[in-house]
């Protein structure tokens, strides 16, 4: 679960000289929203987005038509782009947490993978992390979704793995998570899957001291 | 992992309605028409097709490489969601260095003899990048080793004539991969390659594919290499797309005439010997500029009609991700056709009489002094060197029967019968063929044994003077030889070329006016015109295309059975000699570690290198499992052989051995009989090698 796992590799680069409109066209037609901007070498100098290069009015002010159509003819990638300075970027050994983490520190949705010497390896989105949390607690197959709330202390995991170790029923997906609003309590989400609804219920219910605060099927998502 | 987030992303690259064109003095000439794929990342297409079908024009016109007079006529080449038609020179050029690599059959063609591998390793880095020369070694050598390469920093400081070939074509993959490229395209990158090192260079393709999600554009004219690489399969006929489909389902259901023509040209190991069985393809590939006006495959074709004569057929969805360009597609069922008469092979009869020996080679060593480099050479006082590259070869031929000769290069195949034929003096051993002592080099051979004993060449171009027409070539020896009275040696000459299906237009013709199937036809009627006992080929259709190929193999069997004529054929790849041949022997390091009846030797018991072998032979149907057993480096030097067994460097199954087969270090391995004439030179036990599983399965 490290960034080199889930990243597109060999994104879609500009370099500085590209004209933004024809950057625009290249992310639409492409279904992108980010493009690294490199040097030769495929080394980052910066990043451009499609949300920041929608214009900013106090851009255009004073402009007439005539001179924002040439203005756009001529504005290249160079001057738009988010340099290099400003920007977040994040190695392929890293984690994805790391990664979600830059994201929100940074209010961006991309970011560009690069080596050492700055050479850009691929692209990790918002969408790639999603990719990963909803595999992480989903799978992809079809089973038993439950979430247990179990107090915060030592052993309380150990429990769980336990009843489900005897009962030979497939694990294909866990998640632990301090519960939202319920102090000194964890959430944990298991997937199970080769039994049936009762008996996996019975078996959780002998657990003293966890309930179980949500239990549903789940059939199989979207390929991806 | 099933889930990577790439696979609904954009194709790396998408090829529309591409049409490429090569200007001469008598107008363009459209070699591709028409063309379009895309490749996605971690894909790899493979297109595959005769010489000639427009593959590798295909591949250089991707990056705009066509060379002065080619040019793109029409469509569009969209790499990265950019067009790459009308870019400058200077941007291709910088694409080609970022984002797009190219590895070519040659390796020396993309090496630079003069700096040494590690010197144009690290430029690729350091001018470019800005990396430092230290990091930019660490990083070259680490490719290096990723490519497997032994002994990675030593390679570094070689020049490129100093490392083998196979050697060489991993420095210039290792270098493609340093810039990490989105699309790596490969035309016939191990077609110049023994197949065991073929065999790991391409095991290194699909796992590049697969870790650094590389879209890969792989040419290869050979149907092996293109099941075991691709995820899926294009074919080219004539410049145009005939057919594209995963790899798994173009091997099971081809539905293009041409392709299932092309399946039929090559032997497979998989099947039984009844299937290896080869059927030609009739005719050959239309010159762009002579095409039919309906379907370009028409005149070749076993299904044509009227219809087909007049419309040429589009490329079109024929199932879920199957495209074929026939008119006839649907109607057509690969599983009835039936050889039409003309391209059955003649198989020589079984005769129930035990034929005589013909052939009697016994203790056979040659070897080439090689001076020691020492200035006492100079006064003849240098200690002698002897590359030992036959070194006791036994074995008899009965009359009429071929032997097929398989090993790696270096094994010292040519080198026994360019001593047989007399091209190189024995060192030792005996050799009887017909009465006549082997001994005498050829210039010293009387003009009967010269005449009763004839080779074939791999390269047809060596042997023939390109000044003497055809007919001229082919008279030589009748004259010399005598054959026929002089008023009937024209005759004799057109008898000939009608034999190996050539007619009599090409009496006058020159070889550079010949391809390169044609020049070897002539070849061996040049070989066979004096009606010799024996004939011994050397690689003969190597160098050929596989349609070509099918039908020299099968000419050749034709005119034995006809003549009665011995043979010895020398392969490289084992399921070629298969139904051809009565008796295989493997070499290794000059010596025979395997021979026996040919069916014999495509099952256990097999000495632990011709299992290797097996593994090795890439096998056109990807149903076909295939056990993962690979040789490391190359064969050792014959100067200074291995102790013991001289496979023992090598070996993978010496682990079967107590002490992990120590004594194979030790000990020449003993003769072990199999019966039947099946003779197995291996420490372990014959039960045990029985017992191993079978390298090939065929799929139920
Ligand atoms: N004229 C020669 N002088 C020195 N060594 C030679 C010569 N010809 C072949 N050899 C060596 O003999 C060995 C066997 O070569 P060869 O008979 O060509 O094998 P193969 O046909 O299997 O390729 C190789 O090591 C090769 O380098
Ligand atoms: S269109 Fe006709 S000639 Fe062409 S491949 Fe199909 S059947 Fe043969
Ligand atoms: S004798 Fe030993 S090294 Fe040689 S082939 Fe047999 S097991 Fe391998
Ligand atoms: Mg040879």
């Amino acid at each position: 679960m490290l960034v080199k796992d889930y990243m597109t590799r060999h994104p879609i680069l500009v370099d500085t000289s590209r004209r933004v409109v024809e950057a625009q066209r290249l992310m639409a037609e492409s279904k992108v929203g980010h493009l690294p901007v490199v040097a030769d070498g495929k080394r980052l100098l910066g990043m451009v987005s499609r949300a920041a290069l929608s214009l900013r009015p106090e851009q255009l002010e004073g402009l007439s038509f005539w001179d924002l159509t040439d203005y756009m003819a001529r504005l290249t990638v160079g001057r738009v782009m988010t340099p290099l300075s400003d920007i977040h970027t994040i190695s392929p050994s890293s984690t994805l947490e790391e990664a979600a983490d830059l994201m929100i520190a940074g209010h961006v949705t991309a970011l560009p993978v690069v080596e050492e010497g700055g050479v850009v390896v691929g692209i990790i989105t918002q969408t790639d992390l999603m990719v990963e949390l909803r595999n992480l607690l989903g799978a992809i197959e079809p089973g038993w979704r439950v979430v247990l709330r179990v107090p915060d202390r030592e052993g309380e995991f150990r429990k769980i793995m336990l009843a489900l170790a005897t009962s030979n029923w497939g694990v294909m997906a866990m998640g632990c998570v301090r519960s939202p609003r319920h102090p000194g309590f964890w959430d944990v989400l298991v997937k199970v899957r080769y039994c049936e609804r009762e008996e996996l219920v019975a078996e959780l219910k002998k657990i003293a001291g966890q309930e179980i605060i949500d239990i549903r099927e789940t059939t199989s998502y979207t390929e991806r | 992992m099933t889930t990577s987030p790439g696979k609904m992303n954009e194709p790396v690259v998408r090829v529309q309605n591409l049409a490429i064109a090569y200007e001469t003095h008598s107008g363009d000439v459209n070699a591709v028409r028409d063309v379009s794929f895309e490749i996605h990342r971690g894909e790899t297409l493979g297109l595959v097709g005769e010489s000639g079908c427009g593959k590798s024009t295909v591949a250089y016109g991707l990056v705009n490489y066509l060379g002065r007079n080619g040019k793109i006529v029409h469509g569009e080449i969209i790499f990265q969601g950019e067009s790459l038609v009308g870019r400058s020179p200077e941007e291709l050029r910088k694409l080609r260095g970022d984002q797009i690599a190219m590895v070519y059959q040659d390796p020396m063609t993309s090496l630079n003899p003069v700096l040494r591998v590690g010197q144009q390793m690290t430029e690729v880095l350091t001018v470019h990048r800005g990396i430092s020369v230290d990091e930019a070694r660490t990083r070259c050598v680490e490719m290096l080793r990723r490519v497997y390469m032994p002994d990675p920093e030593a390679v570094m400081g070689r020049y490129p004539h100093q490392i083998s070939g196979g050697q060489q074509q991993r420095v210039v993959i290792a270098m493609a991969l340093l810039n990490n490229p989105a699309l790596l395209v490969m035309d016939e990158p191990t077609t110049a390659l023994d197949v065991t090192v073929e065999a790991a260079v391409l095991d290194l393709v699909a796992d590049l594919r697969r870790d650094f999600d590389t879209a890969i554009l792989f040419i290869s004219h050979n149907l092996g290499v293109v099941a075991r690489v691709s995820s899926r399969v294009g074919v080219m006929y004539a410049g145009e797309m005939v057919e594209q489909a995963p790899v798994r389902e173009i091997f099971a259901h081809p539905r293009h005439p041409y392709t299932q023509g092309l399946m039929r040209c090559v032997p497979r190991l998989g099947a039984d010997k009844a299937g290896s069985v080869l059927y030609p393809i009739r005719g050959r590939v239309p010159a762009p500029d002579r095409l039919p006006p309906g379907c370009v495959f028409e005149p070749r074709c076993d299904y044509a009609t009227e219809h087909c004569r007049q419309e040429r057929p589009a490329l079109r969805q024929i199932s879920n991700r199957h495209m074929v360009s026939c008119l006839r597609a649907e109607h057509i069922r690969a599983s009835e056709w039936q050889p039409t008469e003309d391209i059955i092979p003649l198989m020589p009869a079984a005769d129930a009489a035990e034929p005589e020996t013909i052939l009697n080679v016994d203790g056979l060593r040659t070897y080439y002094k090689q001076s020691s480099g020492s200035p006492l050479d100079l006064i003849g006082l240098g200690k002698k060197r002897y590359v030992r590259a036959v070194d006791g070869v036994s074995f008899t031929i009965p009359q009429g029967k071929t032997l097929g000769v398989v090993g790696e290069s270096g094994c010292g195949k040519s080198t026994l019968i360019k001593t047989l034929i007399g091209l190189e003096p024995m060192t030792g051993g005996a050799a009887q063929f017909l009465g006549f002592d082997l001994e005498k080099k050829a210039s010293k051979r009387d003009m009967g044994l010269i005449r009763e004993l004839q080779m074939v060449f791999q390269n047809p171009d060596a042997t023939m003077n390109p000044s003497y027409s055809v007919g001229t070539q082919i008279e030589r020896p009748l004259r010399r030889f005598k054959v026929v009275p002089p008023n009937q040696i024209h005759a004799e000459v057109v008898r000939l070329l009608r034999a190996v299906k050539l007619d009599e237009h090409y009496y006058d013709r020159r070889p550079r006016q010949l391809s390169g199937g044609e020049k070897q036809r002539v070849g061996i009627a040049r070989a066979f015109a004096g009606r010799p006992d024996l004939v011994l080929c050397d690689e003969p259709v190597s160098a050929l295309d596989v349609s070509v190929q099918a039908a020299v193999l099968n000419l050749l069997l034709e005119i034995q059975r006809e003549q009665g004529t011995t043979m010895i054929f020398i392969a490289h790849d084992l399921s070629v000699v298969r139904f051809f041949s009565d008796y295989v022997a493997v070499m290794y390091l000059g010596q025979i570690v395997e021979i026996g009846p040919a069916e014999a030797i495509y099952a256990p018991p097999y000495h632990p290198y011709t299992e290797s072998l097996l593994a090795a032979v890439p096998i056109p149907d990807p149903s076909v499992a295939q056990q993962h057993i690979r040789l490391e480096g190359s064969v050792p030097s014959p100067l200074n052989p291995p102790s013991g067994c001289r496979f023992h460097t090598r070996c993978p199954r010496r682990q079967l051995l107590p002490d992990g087969g120590a004594i194979c270090e030790r000990e020449v391995p003993p003769m072990q009989d199999a019966g039947d004439g099946h003779q197995i030179h291996c420490h372990i036990p014959l039960e045990t090698l029985h017992d191993l599983e079978p390298v090939v399965q065929i799929a139920a």
